[in-house]
């Protein structure tokens, strides 16, 4: 390793981190006296030039990432890129939300925050070294933590950053348990490497454990049953925009951590004889995110509980994917394509909703269902984005989310053939017809059921720009998914 | 005319565009105006001129581009190039297999683009007059951008998926237009009917697209040589056996040949074509005259290769048989039950199935450019026809019935007149009508068959009975006194000037067929035409051309004997029907296929539906009853449990939980500390799970 290099591989980081520190330094300095409109405005568009900056040092990357002696500690290009690229481009709708919303004056420090937790994103997706991952991770959830609490005068936000704390704080503990046995079992902290101490020494009930654990803190991150009890409070707690965050940038960077680390330890049995189902772990907490997130998301009367039970839900359906990751990488690619493509509409088609959810709120004073009722006459606009990305989320062709679930379900179906694939796609089709009973809750409410209340809502042109500019891509992507789909190929040559 | 010797000038294919040229743009032909439907539908409804200007406005692009097209084509083959562009695009990629779609200009597609923007455009002037009156003119005019967009876009793909989704957006169109006086029952039903029987053709043909991607990966119709329909694939095809001596490229031939017979409404998927005539008449001549209904014989023309596979030189292959056989067959049932019709559109519907029979069996015994002719020679002169009939219907106050009218030829002579230009065109009127070329084409087809002469007589009855009927009805309708109500009157320009233009291709198109100069053969197979009078020497040809005029003459001298001038008054009885009562009747009821249909078909649909219904109330409905029942009892059993039993050693906090609603809102109670415990506990089962999993 040399420093060039380490520069060089952390360009995208760095240019956040300068980002979020200029921020912090014209907010504070320059424009301490200025009005909050324009401060808010100020910090949003330098955080989506950090944004924009960390894009180009993305493209400036060379080589397959950086080595610490023959280890490989950060990587670089396919998936992680496609990861990154998405990170970044959601964390500046995030950013754009910011400018329609009053939940504080310390908008400096949310966005610097914004672009540090980003960074931690960043480095997850990337990392391939226990420590490097543990840094990340935290350096992520601390962001979270803080992003959750920004709402001072609100106390619900209050409340939900404090859950979330804590159980995020437990679930660390137990990653970092699952880590230092990990590193007692092959005295490496590099993936690739326990994975090869692993596999010569054999299994031991220590390794079980150790997988548990890790399991525990990932599922966490991912709000899979049963690590998932978190996410409700924290999505109706905290500040939209952050929820927005939580709900779309936090979720791909875990899920192409999760993926890596899959792919290093999942199929290491396969290659060694008898081993335990590790795998099979991963297919219960599916399963169980799909029912559980489904059923529970049908009793809700807040929206935003609904957002949260149905991202637990979709997690399910991307824990699917990854526990059928195939051993051999270029059919395992075929899987991992299929769930990046999942990841990345998902996190889109949230922020939308979210931004949506969190103008009704502004107006209206409350995210219950009800206070959507006759949306279409108060907003029509903001009611057919409502339309599209939510039944994009239940999906529906011919929008994206239609192609997401059966790209994903080809995908695993194609990967493994027998029963357990089968019944697993089953049930979660049979989910997924059931979660558009929940959504058209929301939609019968702004379309169908009589108004209340026929007073027309005000959007920001920001945001309206940006839902527009979501609800467009989700139309565009779904009638044409060869798009993404060959974007995303286009860095797996 | 068959296979004269040509000038030996080298074709060479081109195969994908090099630089932009009109190629790329083509997706705009059928892209403009289907978004001038969607800014349409956006309309409110008394925005009548803007829907107007946007529909025409939008089609007139269209004609520009075709145009520009057709002349790049026309050019490119003036200059020894057989052009055949393709752009292709990835659409959708799963697993390791893509579909792709794309489009493709070649002779064939910018012919029939030339024909439906050009035919299109007239009909959309023509509807601005006939649909002044009606309160939904906004709605009609949405409807026909976008059958316009659709039909574009069956015509320039080079995907079978491609030409199947705009195949089925022609077949919505088609169903809401037939409908478009919903108030109607008679409308509404023939919609449904329509919609209905062209589903069955549509399922056979998907099946045949699902097959075809099955056996070949592809559904690219040219691809340089990687397409469903070039050699390497059909070679594939040819090699694999389906059931009954058939290869799968004959099997999946005959699927497809289903689909196009219901859209083209060949025997026995005939039965809606007749009803759709309830729609509005700019409607009936442009999409169940013109292009709709001709897009099975341009899908026939399109997967012609796939339809010829494995022909030997001179032979046949079963498709093309089957196209033969119930192309001729339509053409002569059709014709027949035309002769006892009364209603003037329900004739020329008739006319439209037994041309439509013409057009099948001319592909399947001449090739391409023998059954696109009479495509492109009858879409004008049956658009003209129709358009002609509505002007008539217009006049006469909404009259339809032949009988109630006549002597019209005083009271709206422009009608008379390019009506009889249209009528001499179908006929096949010797020399100077387009008709006649092109029929002529398919009867010298016909003559040379290998496989049976049979069609060729058949044809040649058709073409008597179509002089015939013709006859009839223009001596009802033109000759002979007034028998209606109210006077009537010539309909406006905005209708005439469409029926004339119409008029003029009607009787100018013939130029480009004829044996001498078989301009229009000569451009579909890329081959070049040069200018000889000995074309009329081919030997039999002149024979043949003098029998088919004989029986166009004597179909025109039967039809005037017998209507010309002295047509009976409603309350009488035909002439042909006091000569012949029971045939009469039996053509005057559609020689009973609806009746049989009805007594077949849709009884056992009947008596399915009745068992599926009784089924559902009895027996599904019981179980799930059943089942709601035993979770009722399940729910009673642990409510009396909860209440006598668990309630009484839980405390004060679990009954807070209890009150809070199901088993999954009480995990979810607020409290970090359960979540932790749950945490916790997770961890611990889910090791115990793994261990377990793990065990041998």
């Amino acid at each position: 390793m040399n420093y060039a290099d380490l520069f060089r591989v952390t360009l995208p980081e760095t240019a956040l981190e300068v980002a979020a520190l200029l921020v912090l330094v014209v907010d504070l300095g320059l424009l301490r006296k200025a009005a909050l409109k324009v401060r808010v405005v100020v910090a949003a568009l330098l955080g989506v030039a950090g944004c924009g900056a960390a894009l180009w040092g993305i493209s400036l990357q060379t080589g397959d990432g950086l080595y610490v002696g023959e280890s490989l500690v950060l990587a670089n290009g396919g998936g992680v890129a496609v990861a990154q690229i998405g990170i970044l481009i959601l964390t500046a709708l995030t950013l754009l939300l910011l400018i329609d919303s009053s939940f504080t004056r310390h908008v400096g420090e949310y966005v610097a925050v914004v672009l540090m937790a980003a960074t931690g994103g960043l480095l997850i997706a990337s990392a391939r070294d226990l420590l490097v991952i543990f840094i990340g991770l935290e350096l992520l959830s601390l962001g979270l933590y803080i992003l959750t609490a920004f709402a001072k005068s609100s106390g619900k936000s209050a409340e939900a950053a404090l859950k979330y704390y804590l159980f995020g704080g437990m679930s660390a503990a137990f990653l970092l348990f699952g880590f230092s046995y990990f590193y007692g079992l092959s005295g490496s902290t590099n993936l690739a490497k326990i994975q090869e101490a692993i596999a010569t020494s054999g299994p031991s009930p220590l390794f079980y454990i150790a997988w548990i654990l890790v399991v525990a803190g990932l599922g966490f991150k991912v709000a899979a049953v049963p690590f998932h009890l978190w996410a409700p409070d924290t999505y109706e707690g905290a500040p939209t925009p952050a929820a927005a965050f939580i709900a779309s940038v936090s979720k791909v960077a875990s899920f192409a951590l999760l993926i890596s680390i899959s792919e290093s330890w999942l199929r290491i049995g396969e290659r060694c004889g008898p081993w335990p189902q590790l795998a099979g772990i991963l297919l219960v907490l599916a399963a169980a995110s799909m029912i559980v997130g489904n059923l529970a998301a049908l009793a809700q009367v807040s929206v935003r509980r609904l957002l949260a039970y149905s991202a637990i839900a979709h997690a399910g359906y991307i824990l699917l994917g990854i526990a059928f990751i195939p051993g051999d990488v270029s059919s395992s690619f075929l899987v991992e394509k299929a769930v990046l493509f999942y990841v990345l509409t998902y996190g889109l088609t949230t922020i939308g909703a979210f931004g949506v959810v969190g103008v009704v709120e502004r107006a209206t004073g409350s995210d219950k269902l009800d206070s959507f009722l006759g949306l279409h006459k108060r907003n029509p606009v903001l009611a057919a984005v409502l339309l599209v990305l939510f039944l994009s989320l239940a999906g529906i062709p011919p929008l994206v989310g239609f192609w997401a679930k059966f790209n994903l379900f080809a995908a695993v179906l194609g990967a493994q053939s027998g029963p357990t694939p089968f019944a697993l796609v089953a049930l979660a089709i049979a989910m997924s017809a059931v979660s558009l009973y929940y959504y058209l809750q929301v939609l019968k409410r702004a379309y169908v059921m009589p108004a209340v209340d026929e007073t027309p809502i005000k959007a920001h042109p920001v945001t309206l720009i940006v839902l527009l500019a979501i609800a467009a891509a989700v139309v565009v992507f779904g009638c044409f998914p060869a798009l993404l789909q060959g974007w995303i190929a286009s860095f797996y040559i | 005319m068959l296979m004269q010797e040509m000038a030996s000038v080298s074709f060479q294919p081109t195969t994908n565009c090099g630089p932009p040229g009109i190629c790329d743009y083509l997706w705009l032909v059928p892209a403009v105006p289907i978004i001038a439907s969607g800014v349409i539908g956006l309309l409110k409804q008394q925005k009548r001129r803007t829907a107007a200007t946007l529909a025409i406005g939008s089609l007139s692009f269209s004609l520009v581009l075709a145009l520009v097209a057709f002349v790049h084509v026309v050019a490119g083959w003036t200059h020894g190039v057989a052009v055949r562009e393709t752009v292709n695009f990835t659409w959708i990629q799963f697993g390791a297999s893509n579909v792709d779609l794309g489009w493709v200009l070649d002779p064939l597609s910018a012919v029939m683009l030339a024909m439906v923007t050009l035919v299109g455009l007239l009909i959309f002037i023509y509807s601005i007059g006939y649909m002044a009156h009606d309160e939904n003119y906004t709605r009609f005019f949405c409807f026909l951008s976008l059958f316009a967009g659709a039909m574009l876009g069956v015509v320039i793909a080079n995907s079978m998926l491609l030409f199947f989704m705009g195949w089925e957006l022609v077949g919505l169109t088609s169903y809401l237009l037939i409908g478009f006086w919903y108030q109607k029952p008679a409308a509404a039903a023939a919609a449904k009917k329509a919609f209905l029987t062209t589903r069955v053709g549509d399922v056979f043909f998907l099946l045949g697209i699902v097959w075809l991607f099955a056996q070949t990966g592809t559904l690219l119709f040219y691809n340089n040589g990687a397409g469903s329909i070039e050699h390497g694939a059909l070679a594939a095809l040819l090699a694999q056996p389906a059931a009954l001596g058939l290869s799968a490229a004959g099997a999946i031939g005959l699927l497809i040949f289903a689909g196009a017979a219901g859209k083209s409404g060949q025997f026995p998927l005939h039965v809606w074509l007749p009803d759709a005539m309830e729609g509005p008449t700019p409607v009936s001549a442009l999409i169940h005259a013109a292009t709709m209904v001709a897009a099975g014989v341009y899908l026939i023309a399109r997967v012609y290769p796939l339809m010829q596979a494995g022909a030997l030189a001179g032979g046949t292959t079963t498709p093309l048989t089957v196209v033969t056989w119930v192309g001729a067959f339509t053409a002569v049932f059709a014709a027949l039950i035309a002769v006892a019709q009364n209603d003037i559109k329900r004739i020329l519907a008739y006319s439209t199935i037994s041309q439509l029979g013409y057009m099948m069996a001319g592909l399947g015994m001449g090739g391409v450019a023998v059954g696109m002719f009479h495509l492109i020679t009858h879409a004008f002169f049956k658009a003209l026809l129709f358009m002609g009939a509505g002007s008539v219907i217009h006049g006469c106050h909404e009259e339809q019935d032949v009988r109630r009218m006549g002597g019209l030829r005083a009271d709206m002579p422009l009608t008379f007149l390019t009506y009889a230009i249209g009528m001499l065109a179908l006929c096949g009127f010797p020399l100077l009508f387009s008709g006649f070329w092109s029929k002529d084409g398919i009867l010298e087809a016909a003559q040379h068959w290998s496989v049976a002469k049979t069609p060729f007589y058949m044809l040649v009855f058709g073409a008597l009975l179509t002089a015939f009927y013709m006859t009839r009805q223009v001596g009802y309708v033109f000759f002979g006194t007034w028998r209606g109500k109210k006077p009537a009157r010539e309909s406006p320009a905005v209708i005439t000037a469409p029926l004339t233009i119409l008029a003029f291709f009607a009787m100018a198109l013939g130029l480009i067929g004829t044996p001498a100069w078989p301009w229009f053969r000569g451009f579909i197979e890329s081959r070049a035409v040069p200018f000889e009078w000995h074309g009329f020497m081919e030997p039999g040809l002149l024979a043949l051309m003098g029998t088919s005029t004989v029986m166009v003459f004597l179909g025109l001298g039967l039809g005037w004997r017998l209507y010309g001038g002295q047509a009976p008054k409603p309350e009488q009885p035909d002439v042909l029907e006091k000569a012949l009562p029971l045939p009469w009747a039996w053509l005057r009821d559609r020689l009973y296929i609806d009746e049989l249909y009805g007594f077949t078909v849709i009884a056992f649909y009947g008596w399915w539906a009745r068992v599926a219904d009784w089924l559902d109330r009895r027996v599904w409905g019981g179980v799930v009853a059943g089942v709601a029942w035993a979770f009722r009892g399940w729910a009673h059993f642990s409510r009396f449990l909860d209440m006598n039993w668990v309630d009484g050693s839980f405390d004060k906090g679990c009954e807070e939980l209890a009150s809070g609603g199901g088993l999954l809102s009480r995990v979810q109670n607020g409290r970090v500390q359960t979540y932790l415990r749950i945490l916790a506990f997770s961890v611990v089962a889910l090791v115990a799970i793994l261990i377990w999993s793990s065990l041998p």
